[in-house]
């Protein structure tokens, strides 16, 4: 469970976010939306301990991100899965590679991090394409497998920044229906995006941020 | 709201196979890394290479003229000349005071008229010195010290034998090895002062080499951080190219020590063998290779380390 709990967050000429107080369940999938500069990134990036909050406090599974600090920063945020608008993949390393890099993190064994690689490119239909560079990959292509890199450790949550922000309609509709196919295994999903005749769509949960502040969409 | 995710979480972190396995992996794509950029590389041991090849060379040069030196030197010995008017019972007890010293091995008294024998037998001048009414030479002890006493105790020692009633003059033949150990044990600290600087010159030539691919490997160093990295994990690749940074230019050196040996030693062996000296000019051999090696290796990790330590500090996501 995420609970923002009057979360503010200011920067030295602007609120980026402003007494923000909002949960989300376990298992819950979440879109967050506004225009640009409503508070959406900020809001990822206190969760993903990118920044802290300068008021309230931001618990995760009872866990005061606050007190969080040093090398437990990078266990946190193995237990998160991210999705980027730009993706972020290595391309000096193949499709294999950067999908196995999060199990090598976490510690998994050789044999373990091929078979779950697999099984994560399989699902998102990059499977047979292992060896290639990211590079040669389409944009669905890359941020499917941007997907199966974040999905891949198996995380508690899956948070995506603007994933659909460079695709097509039916590209958009494809990499959402990922989002929910891995939601109704159980993984906690939030996700940012503006593009509200795509999400308005779909049967969940959306939160609406404006200018910093939390104007739609905060009950469970 | 959706059912709990079952088996989700993390795995256990940090196993030794996965451990083990990240250390081969960040191992072997370190060196494969190296090697795909053979120039740079290259350079990097070579300037390394010299740094280690100076002071190493300068220091088995050292050590063959210790060899060589320690081939010609005798035994320490002191010939006290005792005074004129010493009796040989004086002389005897000044014997004996002086053998009861610590540094002192023996102590062997050469009475006045066994000397003058041993100079008329030496000489050929017996007649001579039959004719002279008075025997010349003064009573005279030989003093071996112990073979531990160096060169600042053996001064201490004829200082003190000085001193010793009835001792005239003290003659310590040997003045030249205590004058060549100082001159060794001079050139043993200049060695180890040149080595000192060269080290530290080849840690902070290795400590910009990483820094400058920490540089270029930032935006996956944000990446891996990103998706749950410690700085432990980032930094392993670093470390093994300090490492192997390190094992080429000590490889490297040791080459290079190795041809300047091969070069030097014909004219050398031809001059040891001018003055008759069964040593022969020797190299690093193989433990001094290894030994280069391993100090390479060693000054690239600890420079790696220290350089990924603060520059991965900084580079946080953002």
């Amino acid at each position: 469970m995420i609970e923002f709990n009057r979360v503010s967050k200011r920067y030295a000429d602007h609120d980026a976010l402003r007494d923000v107080s909002l949960t989300i369940g376990t298992g819950e999938m979440v879109f967050l939306t506004g225009h640009s500069g409503a508070g959406k990134t900020t809001f990822l990036r206190l969760l993903m301990l990118l920044e802290r909050a300068s008021m309230g406090t931001l618990r995760v599974d009872g866990r005061d991100t606050a007190r969080i600090k040093g090398r437990n920063i990078g266990r946190y945020r193995s237990e998160f899965g991210i999705v980027f608008q730009d993706h972020q993949l290595l391309y000096d390393r193949s499709v294999l590679e950067n999908v196995a890099l999060p199990l090598e993190i976490a510690g998994f064994r050789p044999r373990d991090i091929q078979r779950r690689t697999r099984a994560a490119l399989d699902k998102v239909g990059l499977l047979g394409r292992e060896k290639a560079n990211p590079a040669v990959l389409s944009g669905g292509e890359q941020q499917r497998l941007g997907i199966a890199r974040a999905v891949v450790a198996r995380p508690r949550f899956l948070i995506a920044d603007e994933p659909t922000g460079n695709l097509d309609p039916q590209l958009s509709a494809e990499i959402m229906g990922l989002f929910e196919a891995f939601n109704r295994v159980g993984v906690t999903v939030i996700v940012a995006s503006h593009d509200l005749a795509l999400i308005s769509r779909l049967k969940h949960r959306i939160v609406t941020l404006k200018l910093g502040r939390l104007v739609g969409g905060s009950g469970l | 709201m959706n059912k709990r995710a079952v088996g989700l979480g993390t795995a256990p972190r940090a196993t030794l196979v996965s451990w083990i396995h990240h250390h081969r992996q960040a191992a072997s794509s370190s060196l494969l890394r190296a090697l795909r950029l053979p120039v740079a590389t290259g350079l990097t041991w070579l300037v390394v290479g010299i740094a280690l090849a100076l002071p190493a060379s300068l220091l088995v040069i050292l050590q063959n003229i210790e060899t060589v030196t320690s081939d010609m030197r005798s035994p320490a010995r002191f010939s006290i000349l005792l005074e004129g008017n010493v009796s040989l019972t004086d002389a005897q007890d000044v014997s004996n005071r002086i053998q009861s010293r610590v540094d002192v091995r023996d102590v062997t008294l050469i009475p006045q008229d066994q000397a003058l024998a041993r100079f008329a037998a030496d000489t050929g001048l017996v007649g001579l010195l039959d004719s002279i009414p008075e025997n010349p030479l003064p009573h005279t002890l030989l003093v071996n010290p112990l073979d531990s006493v160096e060169s600042e105790g053996l001064s201490q020692l004829a200082m003190a034998l000085k001193a010793v009633k009835g001792v005239d003059q003290v003659v310590f033949d040997t003045l030249w090895q205590a004058r060549l150990a100082g001159v060794l044990q001079a050139g043993r600290r200049l060695v180890m002062g040149i080595g000192l600087l060269m080290m530290m010159g080849a840690v902070l030539i290795l400590a910009n080499t990483i820094r400058l691919a920490i540089d270029a490997r930032r935006d996956e160093i944000v990446v891996i951080k990103l998706i749950g990295a410690n700085d432990a994990y980032a930094r392993r690749p670093f470390l093994y190219t300090g490492l192997w940074s390190g094992f080429g230019g000590g490889l490297l050196g040791a080459i290079m020590v190795g041809v300047f040996f091969i070069y030097l030693s014909e004219p050398v062996n031809q001059l040891l063998q001018l003055y008759s000296s069964d040593q022969r000019f020797t190299g690093l051999g193989i433990m001094g290779v290894l030994n280069m090696m391993l100090l390479g290796g060693f000054l690239g990790l600890f420079s790696a380390w220290h350089a990924a330590t603060s520059q991965l500090r900084e580079l946080e996501p953002r």
